[in-house]
């Protein structure tokens, strides 16, 4: 759609058409981004054809790291979905107003990271063909069903979340924009399911957003504390620790922050919004994350400390390969370059411009999911019996060009369905039903 | 020490088998040789000891002494040899010897005991079977599946059971009941006059933000 | 076996063989089978009935008991042989390497070398003590952390205390290698090499071994049903291995028969890594008084 179309919707305001921009207009800069992503896409499916037509073989994991990057960036995406929850209810309950304008990117970035945790741990099993079996021969003992039951659970909310909190939104987009394609038209209309701002509707709505918020909570972390108890539940050095629910919790929320942060400055950049994720936001954002750092720091001197101390058998060897052997520089880059150097950082405001910070975030964030490497793989070539009388190939774990792409393609798909979410539906909640409406239901009820 | 009884084993696996394949030619060649020995058993169980006694006797029911005679227990894989290494009749053609008290048996305690003449000089191979419920019967119930972490599916904790359940239809209450309000949400007729009282409302703090 | 009686009630055969200098007939009838009568087959056969009386019984009838049984379907295969525990003991003094129990078993598993169900670890506890070899299986244990983490209950404990791999069931989620502590299971990463395809698939063979899955080793059930040793236990030259039923108290290498419990009192049995809290069915003998001097491997001490 050209620019003049703009003009032709019914808009009344002037941040309804501001916050409207992006949803009928596409800049060339916008389609190349997709073909990018497609592109990504396309190389994963390629290697993923190849894993389903040779077997798991084609990736380097073998006997004893029989866990690899796949499973590291399952971890990830689980610890970034839980942001939407970080949002929509710890911000919210708290009344943190400034955080409003957030939300919809957090439950966005949410929804997308549990869809691509979901496919990428199907893409980690040998038989992807026999996954309904999860359902069929479902033992409840297993960890892998607890965590089956919360990912889809967790889906539905995130989906839920999303959803309600744009139901308002939505209805605007059916009422406002009246020059676009029909299929927009439906989409819009179906999915405002007779909305019009009645009071009885808001009324409804407002209490369903309480319940959800409060609701997600204890979802959220269940989420990733089950998925701290895949690993939990076993014998391997670093993973047999009581310490790991509350670890992989805290460092989900530090990286999602981060990536909330990265998210803002580029919807703030390409949507042109600077006017409603202001400075301010990215100042306020700087602050939770070191807040956030803080504790998931203290979580982590909890996991290492005692280990370190102890040095035990197999867990001996574990602390000694990742503080001074072979995966010591990936780990003191994690530890210090993604986790202490950002705290030190943030502390200084003019660090907490757009720019300083998006660079922090991102090294925040690729510290974060090296982190997750470093959790799967060195505790795996660490099992108590020495490793022997295998292969050679079975001693080191080079992901293989297969994983990468797929690893890739996986955040594609991420980002793929960040972006058309935020194509179709407002990005900013435009509709605003918190501040004082309660005042103006009573006065029409009554 | 221990590579010396090795040795002897192996050395006497050897002889024995020589000599059994020696034994197999005598027997084709020369049965006459070889007598067929009478062994009859005994069960002796009085409150301090089972003993198993075996008599020998030739054809003539006079006694054989110096015989040597084997005694096993039947388990799953193998016969378990019971008694001393060698156990040897006396002039009355006797032997007892011991049956542990502690081996256990079948459900029921039922244990087969067999008795056999082996590779002897003047008598035919024998071997001798007989089931007695000397031995510790062995509970039934460990054989049963019970309810653990390990079980199958249908064997789960209860505890485990119950509480997933309850977690599971908490939440999945919630949702359940946030769709239903939704639900009712899309039933709710349009009021011309309060949506547009409501829209000139949230319009006006909007433009105000 | 039981069942096999039943159905073949009049025609008993018996297997004879000489395996050592004690043992030499292994009866066809399962020794809790009370109701069946005792008779034996040798050369010149003598039976006593229960009430004493001794009779003869002319002989004509000893045939090598051989016969290939179809292996046990996947749900005969989840329940377990009856009235069995069954344990393993392996006697690390008499241990050097020969590498035959690996030989043997990758052949009755098809599997490539690279990836053993058995492994001879080389083994020292500390730097003043004797490298000892350690032949590792999967240890059955009886808090199996295998089949606790399993989703889709594939992987499962039998009553007769083996732990059992169903392919046919199994995701290939790696779970259970994770969670196992002795890096017991293997999978087949790529398509298993050449294999029969056209026998029937039975947990108890694990064979044909399906892409995809997880393996590990099973105590070879199949042959446990016919009262016979697993694979590794007869191809060990040096007796390494015993094995047997835990309720009996009895177990066997092929050559000696001896009690567990005496077996374990005597020789200081110990279980590995006791502290996990698995209890393993696999016991070890430590390697004190050993048979043979440790030797890093060469081809001599592999080929003897």
């Amino acid at each position: 759609m050209s620019k003049p179309d703009i003009e032709l919707q019914k808009f009344r305001t002037k941040r309804g058409k501001r916050l409207l921009n992006h949803l009928i207009t596409t800049s060339l800069q916008y389609k190349l981004w997709i073909g990018f992503l497609l592109f990504l896409i396309v190389l994963g499916m390629f290697g993923y054809y190849r894993q389903l037509r040779y077997g798991l073989v084609v990736t380097a994991m073998r006997d004893y790291t029989s866990w690899g990057i796949y499973i590291s960036n399952f971890v990830f995406f689980v610890a970034i979905s839980l942001v939407g929850s970080l949002f929509s209810s710890i911000l919210k309950l708290n009344k943190n107003l400034w955080a409003r304008p957030l939300t919809r990117i957090s439950e966005i970035i949410a929804v997308a990271a549990i869809i691509c945790a979901a496919v990428i741990i199907i893409v980690d099993m040998g038989r992807p063909d026999r996954i309904f079996f999860v359902i069929t021969h479902l033992r409840i003992q297993s960890p892998i069903i607890w965590d089956v039951i919360i990912i889809s659970t967790y889906l539905v909310i995130s989906i839920l979340l999303l959803y309600i909190s744009l139901l308002p939104d939505i209805a605007l987009c059916r009422d406002r924009l009246t020059e676009i394609p029909n299929w927009k038209k439906k989409l819009y209309r179906i999915t405002a399911i007779n909305w019009h701002n009645h009071p009885k509707q808001i009324a409804m709505l407002r209490k369903v957003n309480k319940i959800l918020a409060i609701a997600v909570l204890p979802v959220a972390f269940a989420i990733h504390t089950i998925t701290s108890w895949l690993f939990a539940t076993t014998w391997r050095p670093g993973w047999d620790s009581t310490n790991l629910g509350p670890y992989f919790v805290s460092g989900a929320f530090m990286a999602g922050a981060a990536v909330i942060i990265i998210a803002m400055y580029f919807v703030r950049k390409h949507l042109k919004l600077s006017k409603y994720i202001t400075l301010n936001h990215f100042d306020k954002m700087g602050k939770l994350l070191v807040l956030l750092s803080l504790v998931y720091l203290y979580f982590n001197i909890n996991e290492y400390l005692g280990p370190a101390f102890k040095m035990v058998g197999v867990e001996g060897e574990h602390i000694t390969e990742l503080f001074v052997g072979k995966y010591a520089p990936m780990y003191w880059f994690v530890q210090l370059g993604g986790l202490v150097l950002p705290i030190v950082l943030l502390f200084f405001k003019p660090l907490r411009k757009p720019l300083p910070i998006l660079i922090i975030s991102i090294f925040v964030v690729l510290g974060a999911w090296l982190k997750r490497f470093l959790i799967v793989i060195p505790s795996l070539q660490h099992p108590y019996l020495p490793i022997q009388g295998v292969d050679e190939s079975y001693l080191h774990y080079n992901p293989t060009w297969e994983e990468w792409a797929i690893t890739i393609s996986s955040f594609a798909w991420l980002l793929l369905i960040i972006t058309v979410l935020i194509k179709l539906f407002p990005v900013i909640p435009i509709k605003k039903y918190q501040q004082g409406s309660e005042i103006v239901f009573k006065q029409n009820i009554f | 020490m221990k590579s010396e009884t090795k040795l002897i084993n192996y050395f006497l696996e050897i002889i024995m088998a020589i000599t059994f394949i020696l034994l197999a030619i005598t027997i084709s060649y020369g049965q006459d040789d070889l007598q067929d020995a009478i062994v009859t058993l005994s069960f002796i169980d009085n409150n301090e000891a089972k003993i198993i006694q075996a008599k020998a006797t030739d054809q003539d029911g006079s006694p054989i002494e110096d015989l040597e005679l084997y005694f096993y227990v039947q388990r799953t894989f193998s016969l378990l040899p019971i008694g001393d290494f060698f156990n040897t009749t006396d002039e009355n053609g006797i032997v007892e010897i011991p049956f542990p008290e502690d081996l256990p048996g079948d459900m029921e305690g039922h244990v087969k005991i067999i008795v056999k003449i082996l590779e002897s000089d003047n008598y035919n191979d024998l071997t001798l079977e007989t089931i007695k419920n000397w031995g510790v019967p062995t509970p039934v119930d460990q054989f049963e599946e019970k309810r653990s972490l390990w079980a199958a599916a249908a064997n789960a904790p209860i505890t485990l059971v119950i509480s997933t359940c309850v977690m599971i239809l908490a939440i999945w209450f919630i949702i359940g009941y946030i769709i239903f309000i939704l639900y009712k949400i899309s039933k709710i007729k349009s009021d011309i006059h309060t949506q547009f009282s409501e829209e000139k409302y949230f319009e006006d703090i909007i433009e105000s933000f | 076996m039981k069942n096999e009686n039943s159905k073949n009630p009049t025609r008993r055969k018996f297997l004879k063989n000489i395996s050592s200098g004690s043992a030499l007939a292994v009866s066809g009838l399962a020794y809790f089978s009370v109701s069946s009568c005792k008779q034996v087959s040798d050369e010149k056969t003598t039976l006593l009935t229960t009430d004493g009386k001794l009779v003869q019984v002319s002989n004509s009838e000893i045939e090598n008991l051989d016969h290939r049984h179809l292996p046990a379907t996947r749900e005969e295969s989840r329940l377990g042989i009856p009235g069995k525990k069954f344990v393993m003991v392996v006697d690390l003094a008499k241990c050097k390497n020969a590498k035959k129990c690996i030989e043997a078993c990758d052949h009755t598993h098809n599997l490539t070398p690279d990836r053993p169900y058995i492994k001879v670890l080389e083994m020292q506890d500390n730097e003043k003590s004797s490298p000892y070899w350690m032949p590792k299986k999967c240890f059955q244990c009886d808090n199996p952390p295998c089949v606790k983490v399993c989703p889709v209950g594939a992987t499962y404990k039998r009553t007769d205390g083996i732990v059992l791999v169903d392919n046919e069931r199994c995701i290939g989620c790696r779970f259970c290698m994770a969670a196992c502590p002795y890096s017991a299971r293997v999978f087949n990463w790529g398509k298993p090499p050449d294999q029969d395809e056209s026998i029937p698939y039975s947990p108890e063979t694990s064979l044909p071994s399906e892409i995809g899955t997880v393996g590990k080793c099973d105590f070879c059930p199949d042959m446990l049903r016919n009262n016979k040793l697993p694979h590794c236990v007869t191809s060990c030259p040096n007796g390494v291995i015993y094995f047997g039923d835990e309720i009996d108290d009895t177990v066997t290498n092929g050559e000696e028969t001896v009690r567990l419990s005496t077996l374990l009192k005597e020789k200081a049995g110990y279980r590995y890594m006791e502290e996990l809290g698995t209890e393993p069915r696999v016991y070890y003998l430590p390697p004190v008084d050993r048979l043979f001097p440790f030797e890093e491997t060469t081809q001599e001490n592999s080929e003897s």
